[in-house]
């Protein structure tokens, strides 16, 4: 019950981190995405009981503002989710480098689906620019590290996560 | 052969079946939320999801304002940022108000005698400013003012970028605190305007990243680059004589020709928007 509220606490910091992030950078014009370094650490984290259930949700928080298309996020968050938990098996995510990387490349990778996603399902263009999401991709990837320790560190040994 | 696919089916533990089924549920899910029409079960999920999720948004909004108020707190002791926003507020109102007079006297002029319409009133409605911009959808912002502050559906939503007032978009979702506006580049987007040199009217519609257009105006008006472009007073929504933007390209090789296709650079950019002002009370338009 009590990794359930840390959960529930983290998702709700995952959000405010997302909203403050996003409204700083659009000056910029930058797609930073932190709500996605969020579900990675969730995913590096938790167990996959857990893991995938907090990326679907992640996503679906954004799907939330959309209006033209429902789910798109809450699927490219679950396709990065799969990622995440196929690299856990190979990398250290206890390591700054592996989460530096792999938040970039999903950050990147979540906008190109989400832009494939809009094109196949509305016919609509839905590219933020490749600089745009570049440069978002870079500054999500920057926060990782801080993300990965705030989540490892409010969730410490706690149930829901994996056995290292 | 028989024997090692026993051995495979015995080393499917219960956890990787889990990790095989439980990501495809999700997918599987997320794809249906996709493939539903989003009047129907979607709007019903979107209805739910509402409960949990707009206490946490205006959680997340009321925390990165609170932030932005320490950090404004901190400048107020030098005495200079708020007093600065005020008064550039005050000037645009300003500013807003005088062009909107000189544009509703030159409007009320020839309709009056022209169309024998009755003279637009005065706009009335609230400043607001752009709370939240989805990275991935930039022809869709949110405003901190919602049904409280008298906002409805279908709402004008106006700007001022360079000193001039223009069109922003129109609200297409409200809630008690927040409003969602569509952007005048958003390919949902369309409204009816005017062009200033021969009066022509056509539907503006938005193209998402590519130029905004004008449709169904005759092959042979006479439309030059740089004309501006007003909204009309045959839109249903929007007040006359908004200034949307400027005449960017005019193509005659479209819609078999029997129709120019006119782009419309936009006045107010989309990356751009701030502070918008919706227009509550649309009388003239009536």
């Amino acid at each position: 019950m009590w990794s359930f509220a840390k959960l529930v606490f983290l998702f709700i910091l995952a959000t405010i981190f997302h909203w403050a992030f996003a409204s700083i950078f659009s000056y910029w014009g930058l797609s930073v995405n932190m709500l996605l370094a969020f579900a990675a650490a969730f995913c590096a984290i938790l167990k996959p009981a857990f893991g995938y259930p907090a990326a679907f949700i992640c996503g679906l928080f954004l799907d939330f503002f959309g209006t033209k298309l429902f789910g798109n996020n809450a699927f490219s968050f679950t396709v990065c989710a799969c990622i995440v938990y196929g690299l856990s098996e190979r990398f250290d995510f206890d390591a700054f480098f592996p989460q530096i990387v792999t938040v970039f490349g999903l950050v990147l990778l979540a906008g190109v689906l989400n832009s494939l996603l809009f094109l196949w399902f509305t016919s609509a263009v839905q590219w933020p620019g490749f600089w745009s999401l570049f440069g978002g991709a870079w500054i999500s990837a920057l926060f990782a590290p801080a993300v990965f320790w705030v989540v490892r560190r409010t969730l410490g040994k706690a149930s829901v996560c994996r056995q290292v | 052969m028989l024997p090692r696919k026993k051995n495979f089916k015995k080393n499917i533990t219960p956890s990787l079946r889990r990790r095989f089924w439980l990501p495809l549920g999700f997918l599987l899910l997320s794809f249906l939320l996709m493939i539903l029409p989003l009047e129907g079960v979607v709007s019903s999920v979107k209805a739910v999801l509402a409960y949990v999720f707009i206490p946490q948004v205006r959680l997340a909004h009321g925390t990165a304002k609170y932030a932005e108020n320490v950090h404004q707190t901190v400048r107020e002791l030098l005495d200079t940022h708020r007093e600065n926003r005020v008064l550039k507020q005050e000037i645009e109102m300003t500013k807003l108000l005088a062009s909107q007079a000189e544009s509703i006297l030159d409007e009320n002029g020839r309709l009056t005698e022209i169309l024998r319409l009755n003279p637009a009133k005065r706009w009335k409605g609230v400043w607001a400013k752009v709370a939240y911009r989805e990275p991935t959808q930039w022809n869709t912002v949110i405003i901190d003012k919602g049904s409280r502050e008298g906002i409805r559906e279908r709402s004008a939503v106006i700007s001022m970028e360079a000193g001039k007032e223009g069109l922003a978009g129109v609200v297409v979702e409200v809630t008690e605190n927040t409003s969602k506006v569509l952007l005048v580049r958003d390919e949902d987007f369309s409204a009816a305007v005017y062009l200033e040199r021969g009066q022509e009217e056509g539907l503006l519609v938005g193209n998402g990243p590519r130029p905004v257009r004008i449709k169904y105006i005759p092959l042979l008006t006479q439309v030059e680059k740089g004309d501006k472009v007003f909204t009309a007073s045959t839109s249903s929504i929007f007040p006359a004589g908004i200034l949307v933007g400027e005449v960017s390209e005019v193509r005659e090789d479209e819609s078999f020709q029997t129709a120019l296709t006119i782009h419309v650079e936009p006045l107010v950019h989309s990356a751009s928007v701030k502070e918008v002002f919706v227009i509550l009370e649309n009388e003239g338009a009536s």
